[in-house]
């Protein structure tokens, strides 16, 4: 029995580090942006999408790993140039239906390139099998996941710690003027974060594909995860998207109590756990 | 004496009447519109486009009807039942629509079910839920596909006897009417043969995460896991309970399957050794079938797949029905579709007088391993194929 | 923060605005191919409306609005079924449902401002999704709530008018319109209104000034909520029946996009939105499975070049013709 309450736990954990990869670049958009993204969830279910097509190209699910975030950051990189940058001074409300309506194109498009019935990517033939150890069984796949996830959230740390992009960044959340005035060429570093962002969101479809195949209609379903985890953590903060994915990973069998519990935190914190005003 | 003179005065009077009308057909061959819904946008897309295209391979068969000309109108649903509704009921007042055909939603099914009864259509739909043709069944309404006792039955019953061995049974179940009617189902198979029950998750209509569902399930050591739930859902959970190394503990059996679509989804890899419970199969054998594998690989270069098939015989029976009957009137046509029987994919089929039900096969197959297909499509095999529908007073029915 | 609006305002006392309705009312069931798609567009109107008091005039954006068209509908259909209430109680309860509701996610709501708040509106319109959908047995779950009357308009035992028609329903329902849309116009025109638009331009001001900002917040919510809940009722009688997606996110987000394409700068602006979003589905459902792509498209250039939306458009379009005809005056002046 308490093996089973271990499992559980583990389990939420390794899923809380996906829903971390999927919230993280929402987070980080709007911590630097200001800007309110409905089409994270589109992004997503198209990097699953690329990696299908990769694999079915070249049968190698590594690459597909390293070519669909880049394809994503790529897309996302020209949107951000010709649409999103126009829009940034706006309402939310505007951010919202501007990437709402980005979501339904990459949602139709999905379908008219792919098919209306969705695809599978099995798991890649070096990590196929599980792990027992007594009556504990956790498939190989997803252990991976969480330590690839994990190595991938360092790698994010560091770089938004430890490199001159990353201080820009987070300079540019607490002031975009300041970081202007310095001699920084804001737009780029926007377009920059606008596509590492969403490139984030395809690596987690990537990683999701051999769990959940790639779907056309999965996007609002991503996108109410990834808001749930980002506005527990705080809106903008990179710690708050993790605390908050590993809550969601743990309590998320309950669908009712995640939006219970981000309703509870958001009146009891005012910025989420981490956030800043 | 005077009944002949009777006779032939009715009969005099009804030719004089309708003399203006087929003398106006002649000149004005207006054409009757057969109404298809279907969910050609919105979440279900999938469903839509293969229904879509089995009603249109029926209708093509008559380009005229009755000396006029057929034809055959999309509404989108949108996979929407509020839109299926309202638009249901325009087609009803402002184009004088009676006869429709489809639905992918349970939900959008009952609503437009009632609307049509009310004017006195004809409405056959596939959809699964059990009260379309037991407490809310209605005299225009028909419905094809088999529900949730045919559908446990002719699964679990046979795979009971394949498996002589499996005394422990796990159900994982989505938590709503028909999930539970399902769920239900199964505990009284179950008991009827003595086997255990060992355990049943519940999850919502919205979870797609199964690891935890599958981890209390092997926990329970049983010796079949049985999902009871189906679309996107028995998907994900199929693939993660592959994932999970399931099948090399238990015998997993999906009682409602999507059948080839789903099945091309998900590949041998994931599907092999699974049993796998469906409405329809193209391999299946009849007369019916094989000439709708014909028409559709000449016309679309697939095979059929489940929804195609169950609308395509729909609109065929429905539209078979009018010519027979001669008429365009809803209740009468109606009443010709009680008590008929006709050739269906499944085989001879005939639709039940006292719930509207069409009393057809539900198939039990089993996943084939890549090795062992002869084409892309051979994805399963053909266990067991059988009948079992509950009595029409036990549906809860009564056609007025 | 709140969320400004950009453009600048209808007169809304304008009795050229009240004619301009009248007009649409009067000529929709004309044009449109049937009366119940002009009722549809109605209902919608109405709740597009009542999302518009909050967003456009309080500057509040709420992701909530399907709870009170879904509770509004699920509480008339109740009300008729089990308790065979007539019409107007019916819609009297609906708009109780719907601002009692709308008190209770309001009064939590605003609690927090800006990104949080609207983050709020959307945890709550799930969270009442998740409880509609379990409480199976009063709503229906999945299925739905069948079989809803459609009252007959009565005083008294004497009945004046059945609605089974579609076209007298859409009568019913254009009057209920009209009567819906004077009275907002009386609160936004009122001191109410005002200070309303106070707290959207600047709240800190506003309650500076001595204004309980969270008071009028809150009645606005009231005052929307009620109006989406008879809005609920009437699409559920529209329908004689209640859906499940009447109060999931996706009704919530249409009732959203109306509001602001039609433009949210006047109440005339929700008409227009709820208008042309529905005959745009119509009309491109019919012509591509994939017209949703386009609604995308369409979202985004309403956003780049048309931020006032219809209204806005309108408006403008009417401010051009009128400043030519001036200069042509002017012009002529100066010839003669």
């Amino acid at each position: 029995m308490l093996n089973l309450y271990l499992f559980q736990i583990l389990n939420g954990l390794g899923l809380g580090m996906i829903y971390f990869l999927i919230a993280v670049g929402l987070t980080i958009i709007f911590g630097l942006l200001n800007f309110v993204n409905f089409a994270h969830g589109a992004f997503f279910l198209l990097g699953a999408y690329i990696c299908y097509t990769a694999v079915s190209l070249t049968g190698n699910f590594w690459l597909a790993l390293l070519i669909a975030p880049l394809v994503v950051a790529a897309l996302a990189w020209v949107i951000e140039r010709l649409l999103i940058q126009r829009i940034y001074h706006l309402p939310h409300m505007f951010q919202i239906l501007v990437t709402l309506g980005i979501a339904l194109i990459i949602q139709e498009a999905s379908v008219m390139i792919w098919g209306p019935v969705g695809k599978s990517v099995a798991v890649p033939e070096l990590l196929r099998g599980v792990l027992v150890v007594g009556d504990f069984v956790y498939p190989y796949y997803r252990l991976f996941l969480i330590v690839f996830s994990g190595l991938v959230g360092l790698g994010l740390w560091l770089l938004l710690e430890r490199t001159r992009f990353g201080a820009l960044v987070r300079a540019g959340s607490e002031s975009t003027e300041t970081v202007s005035l310095l001699g920084t060429n804001i737009l780029r570093l926007f377009s920059m974060t606008f596509a590492l962002g969403v490139a984030l969101a395809g690596v987690a479809g990537v990683l999701f594909a051999p769990l959940r195949g790639a779907q056309p209609f999965v996007g609002p379903e991503i996108l109410g995860i990834a808001f749930v985890v980002v506005v527990i953590g705080g809106m903008g903060s990179f710690s708050g998207a993790l605390v908050g994915g590993l809550l969601v990973g743990v309590v998320q069998s309950a669908s009712l109590m995640i939006y219970g519990a981000m309703a509870v935190v958001i009146l009891v914190r005012p910025y989420g756990l981490f956030g800043r005003a | 004496m005077q009944r002949r003179t009777l006779l032939k005065a009715s009969l005099t009077a009804a030719a004089a009447l309708s003399l203006p009308l087929s003398v106006r057909s002649a000149f004005a061959a207006e054409p009757f519109t057969f109404y298809g819904l279907k969910s050609m946008s919105g979440a279900f897309a999938s469903y839509g486009k293969f229904a879509d295209m089995g009603s249109r391979l029926a209708v093509e068969q008559h380009p005229e009807i009755l000396g006029r000309p057929l034809n055959y109108k999309v509404i989108d649903t949108e996979g929407n039942a509020g839109k299926a509704v309202r638009k249901v009921q325009e087609a009803i007042q402002q184009d004088g629509a009676r006869f429709f055909q489809g639905c992918t939603l349970s939900s959008s099914a009952l609503a437009v079910a009632k609307e049509v009864d009310k004017v006195g259509g004809v409405f056959m739909t596939p959809v699964g839920a059990d009260e379309v043709t037991g407490k809310d069944c209605n005299k225009a309404t028909f419905r094809w596909s088999v529900p949730t006792y045919g559908a446990i039955r002719q699964t679990m019953v046979p795979l009971i006897k394949l498996l002589p061995d499996a005394k422990r049974w796990y159900t994982i179940t989505p938590q709503y009417v028909f999930g539970e009617a399902l769920l239900e189902g199964a505990k009284t198979v179950l008991k009827e043969h003595g086997l255990e029950h060992v355990g049943n998750s519940y999850h919502s209509l919205q979870e797609q995460e199964f690891s935890g569902y599958l981890t209390n399930a092997i926990s329970t050591r049983p010796d079949v896991l049985v999902l009871l739930n189906f679309g996107s859902q028995s998907s994900n959970t199929l693939r993660q309970a592959v994932n999970f190394g399931i099948k090399e503990r238990m015998k997993v059996l999906l009682v409602w399957s999507a059948g080839l679509d789903q099945f091309q989804e998900l590949g041998s890899d994931v599907l092999e050794g699974v049993y796998l419970g469906a409405q329809y199969w193209h391999q299946v054998d009849t007369p019916l079938n094989r000439e709708l594998v014909k028409l559709t690989n000449a016309k679309y270069g697939i095979n059929p797949t489940y929804p195609l098939a169950a609308d395509y015989i729909s609109t065929k029976v429905m539209l078979d029905s009018i010519i027979a009957t001669g008429s365009f009137d809803g209740p009468t046509v109606a009443k010709a579709m009680q008590g008929l029987s006709f050739e269906g994919p499944t085989g001879k089929e005939s639709i039940r007088a006292g719930d509207h039900q069409v009393i057809k096969d539900y198939y039990l197959l089993i996943g084939k391993a890549t090795a062992d297909m002869a084409d892309k499509d051979d994805l399963a095999k053909v266990l067991s194929a059988g009948q079992s529908f509950p009595p029409v007073d036990a549906t809860g029915c009564t056609l007025a | 923060m709140s969320e400004k609006n950009p453009l600048p305002f209808a007169k809304t006392q304008s009795k050229a605005m009240l004619l301009w309705v009248l007009a649409v009312l009067i000529g929709l069931p004309l044009i449109l191919p049937s009366a119940t798609l002009a009722s549809e567009i109605l209902i919608f109107a109405m709740a597009a409306l009542a999302c518009n008091l909050l967003l456009g005039y309080t500057g509040l954006l709420s992701f909530g609005q399907g709870i009170f068209f879904g509770a509004g509908a699920y509480c008339a259909a109740l009300l008729m079924i089990h308790l065979q209430w007539g019409l107007f109680t019916a819609l009297l309860g609906a708009a109780v449902a719907g601002g009692f509701l709308a008190l209770l996610v309001g009064a939590l709501a605003i609690r927090r401002t800006g990104i949080y708040f609207v983050m709020l509106t959307l945890a709550f319109s799930q969270m009442a999704y998740f409880v509609a959908y379990t409480l199976s047995d009063w709503t229906g779950g999945d299925n739905g709530l069948l079989s809803v009357p459609r009252p007959q308009v009565r005083i008294g035992d004497t009945v004046l008018l059945s609605l089974a028609d579609a076209r007298a329903f859409y009568g019913f329902v254009a009057v209920l319109f009209l009567l819906i849309f004077i009275g907002a116009r009386r609160v936004i025109a009122s001191p109410f209104g005002s200070t309303l638009m106070a707290i959207r331009e600047n709240e800190t001001r506003a309650s500076a000034i001595g204004y309980d900002t969270r008071h009028f917040k809150i009645l606005v919510f009231v005052l929307s909520g009620a109006v989406t809940g008879i809005a609920g009722a009437l699409y559920a009688m529209l329908l004689h029946f209640v859906p499940l997606s009447n109060i999931d996110l996706a009704m919530s987000e249409n009732i959203l996009i109306m509001t602001i394409v039609g433009g949210t700068g006047s109440l005339f602006g929700s008409l227009l939105g709820a208008g042309s979003i529905v005959l745009l589905g119509d009309f491109l459902s019919d012509l591509w499975p994939r017209w949703l792509m386009l609604l995308g498209v369409i979202l985004i250039l309403v956003v780049i070049f048309m931020r006032g939306g219809l209204w806005g458009g309108l408006a403008s379009l009417f401010d051009k013709v009128r400043r030519s005809r001036k200069a042509s005056v002017v012009n002529k002046e100066h010839v003669l």
